[in-house]
């Protein structure tokens, strides 16, 4: 195999807004071989940079933008960035990714990642030309809200920009490229704290790759299997995200009220096929996507992005709303005032239960919607009652109480699924690194009712196929493709076949597979192979010159996953981080059934052994296996 | 026979241009025969509905045995399996 890895820029960024210069971060191919790219690769770079008295606000703190060897290789859905960062929302490291045109723009400049550090003293659009940076002034920029800002900025460039929420700090603000969003942990405010208004790129470079002939063969091979799989070929195209409302309803994990219940008696009003059927006008796609799941409708005469499914999930059930139209115009407002759809609608309804219940009389209640257009310009703006709703539902529930039904893990508002519907979910929120974020907690859900039709109320190795869920997502977005990418895994049998014999048989087994996929996680050498369905590996290897197996897979997943822990203890974070609000632990979402409730410690403490960790913190022993040099906060626990 | 409302949701709605019907059956494989009836003059004969292909719901219940026999008033939901949020 190749010496030097292929399929790379091959070069770092690293900006200092203070001082207006740019220079080389050192970056070599055993960092490479380390971290893979995109998202790990980022939280590597952080984790060499925070010190434990580090906050998001801080000048110091590094924002890392961050592409995978695959962006730019011309295989299918590979256009994915990453931007990590310490969070203001959480104060703890944040990762969010995204799908618009800047990482094959940052990559066609000739770099694979981009870090910025400093302040800028007034507001900045930041200007890369493949050798060349340029800090342009951007005082005609701000105030200006998501798309009338990128309108402003060369066409062929591609593009960062925030909107009046990361300006105004709000602590979920969003940075957008194109119409997609790098939504969660208030990326978009750290962007705002330095004055940066936008980030854009151009170049014409293009990364040599390994064995052209052999990943053209692969693509073309990943392309036919992405169209073939009933999730990717049929559902998604069709339907969208939103496709899941009414499976979730069916299941019970809809997200309603405030996550006191998982089901909405009018969820079709809100559902995929209504979206479909009345307001769909075309897919639309991010580049080199062959999926298509994304929705253009119709708001107020305009074409625009249409919402995915946490956005009518949580503006709709989870606040009580059946109007799809005012989901439609919402979710247009949100993108344009530069919000995260997911913690704007998490902290709405939570104060709508405060005032409900007398703690905080904010005037929002269940099913009242005529106002929220309005409170959305006021949590962008920071002006009234929008002040305290931009800092998020933990922060509210400091000032007003409601602690266990202030629905959040580590002070990130969950995703639309209701995890006392699918127990296993429940575990991924609750561990997952970055907070209450559906992805990075391994998304579980789909093997627990969605896709796949697993036992959801089981806990049984539900701790051991988190793991490996979060660690092979970990590594499939870290090499820059959608996550979505992996459901082509699943053999289609599975999914379109939810009644045949063979199915129920499988399914049947899944939660009892937990010891041997126990055994893969901690000795991922086992899986030195590669199995026909999982063509990620294949592309990697032709791409860049390594030979990948499933085994890096799951090693670089779980050398991911540790860092980005040991990131989060150096910041602060304690033992008893991994848990949910008491509503989602100790209620019964249906009183007839005893399970339904997370029954989290159970899940953790197998959870914990598997990772080696020992409350939620790795162990010396296993961060010696991971060669992560150990912080002395975790020195001093002596585990 | 029971008088049930069948449901279709997903992309069996989309293809069988189906969305919902009142219709009077012994047992939930009968659903597949009536509704594939109305299919056969609009779709494609790979759009079919069969019983293997639908996640079903009979009044919010999950249901596996195509035998199950229904009752009158019953709400029967057909899905089909999606992922992806």
């Amino acid at each position: 195999m190749n010496e030097k890895l292929l399929g790379y820029a091959g070069r770092v960024l690293k900006i200092d807004l203070t001082r207006k210069t740019f220079e080389d971060f050192p970056w070599t191919d055993s960092d490479r071989r380390r971290t893979l790219g995109g998202k790990i690769m980022a939280a590597d770079i952080l984790h060499s940079h925070i010190t434990p008295d580090m906050k998001a606000f801080d000048e110091d703190n590094w924002l890392v933008i961050s592409t995978g060897p695959l962006t730019g290789c011309a295989c299918p859905n590979t256009s994915r960035f990453n931007i990590s960062t310490i969070s203001p929302l959480t104060n703890i490291v944040t990762s969010s990714n995204c799908g618009g045109d800047f990482g094959l723009s940052l990559k066609k400049a000739g770099f694979d990642a981009l870090i910025i550090t400093g302040r800028s003293e007034n507001p900045v659009h930041i200007e890369i030309l493949e050798d060349d940076v340029s800090f342009n002034d951007a005082s005609q920029l701000w105030g200006m809200k998501v798309s009338e800002a990128q309108e402003k900025l060369q066409k062929r460039h591609g593009k960062l920009v925030i909107g009046p929420a990361g300006e105004n700090k709000v602590l979920y603000a969003a940075v957008f490229s194109g119409e997609r969003a790098a939504g969660r942990g208030g990326v978009g405010a750290v962007f705002g704290d330095k004055n940066i208004k936008a980030v854009t790129a151009f170049g014409s470079k293009n990364a040599e790759v390994y064995d052209r002939e052999n990943l053209k063969k692969i693509n073309k091979k990943w392309v036919e299997q992405l169209r073939a799989n009933p999730l990717t070929g049929r559902q998604l195209p069709k339907l969208g995200t939103a496709a899941l409302i009414s499976p979730m309803q069916a299941h019970h994990i809809l997200a309603t009220k405030n996550f006191s219940a998982g089901r909405f008696d009018d969820f079709e009003k809100i559902s995929g096929e209504e979206l479909a059927q009345n307001h769909l006008i075309k897919n639309a796609a991010c580049t080199t996507c062959v999926i298509r799941c994304g929705r253009v409708v119709q708001v107020d005469g305009k074409a625009v992005k249409g919402p995915e499914l946490e956005t009518l999930g949580l503006l709709g059930a989870n606040i009580m709303n059946d109007d799809i139209e005012l989901i439609l115009k919402w979710n247009y407002e949100l993108d344009e005032l530069g919000m995260d759809t997911i913690s704007t609608a998490g902290s709405i309804a939570f104060a709508m239960e405060l005032d409900e219940k007398g703690l905080w009389d904010s005037g929002l209640k269940f099913g009242k919607t005529d106002n929220l257009s309005d409170v959305f310009n006021d949590i962008a703006y920071r002006r009234g009652i929008g002040d305290i709703l931009a800092d998020g539902t933990k922060r509210m529930s400091d000032k007003f109480g409601g602690a266990e039904f202030a629905i959040h893990a580590k002070g990130m508002e969950l995703a639309a699924y209701e995890p006392r519907g699918a127990v296993g979910q429940g575990l991924g929120y609750a561990t997952a690194n970055r907070g209450g974020c559906h992805l990075n907690a391994g998304y579980l859900v789909v093997a627990e009712g969605l896709g796949l039709d697993v036992d959801a109320l089981t806990p049984h190795g539900k701790a051991a196929l988190a793991i490996m869920f979060q660690n092979l997502m970990e590594c499939i977005s870290a090499a820059g493709s959608c996550l979505f990418t992996s459901y082509a895994v699943f053999p289609s049998f599975l999914i379109d076949k939810p009644n045949s014999f063979l199915t129920k048989a499988i399914l049947a087994c899944f939660p009892y597979f937990g010891p041997v996929v126990n055994l893969l996680n901690k000795h991922t050498g086992i899986a030195k192979i590669n199995i026909p369905l999982l063509l990620h590996p294949y592309a990697l290897t032709f791409a860049t010159g390594m030979k990948v197996t499933m085994a890096d897979l799951l090693k670089w997943g779980d050398y991911g996953y540790n860092i980005e822990r040991v990131s989060n203890i150096i910041l602060g974070q304690g033992k008893g981080a991994d848990t949910l609000p008491k509503r989602l632990l100790d209620e019964k979402q249906i009183e007839s059934n005893e399970k339904t409730k997370v029954p989290l410690d159970k899940m953790k403490n197998t959870y914990y052994r598997a990772r080696g960790w020992k409350n939620g913190i790795p162990t010396i022993k296993k961060l010696n296996k991971l060669k992560i040099e150990i912080p002395e906060a975790i020195k001093a626990l002596n585990l | 026979m029971a008088k049930v409302t069948v449901k279709l949701f997903g992309v069996m709605r989309l293809d069988s241009k189906i969305s919902g019907a009142q219709i009077e059956i012994e047992r939930i494989s009968d659903i597949f025969n009536v509704l594939n009836e109305n299919i056969k003059s609009e779709a494609p004969q790979e759009k079919l509905l069969s019983f293997n292909d639908a996640v079903v719901f009979v009044n919010g219940e999950r249901c596996k045995k195509k035998s199950f026999k229904p009752s009158n008033g019953d709400e029967i939901w057909l899905m089909s399996p999606s992922s992806g949020g």
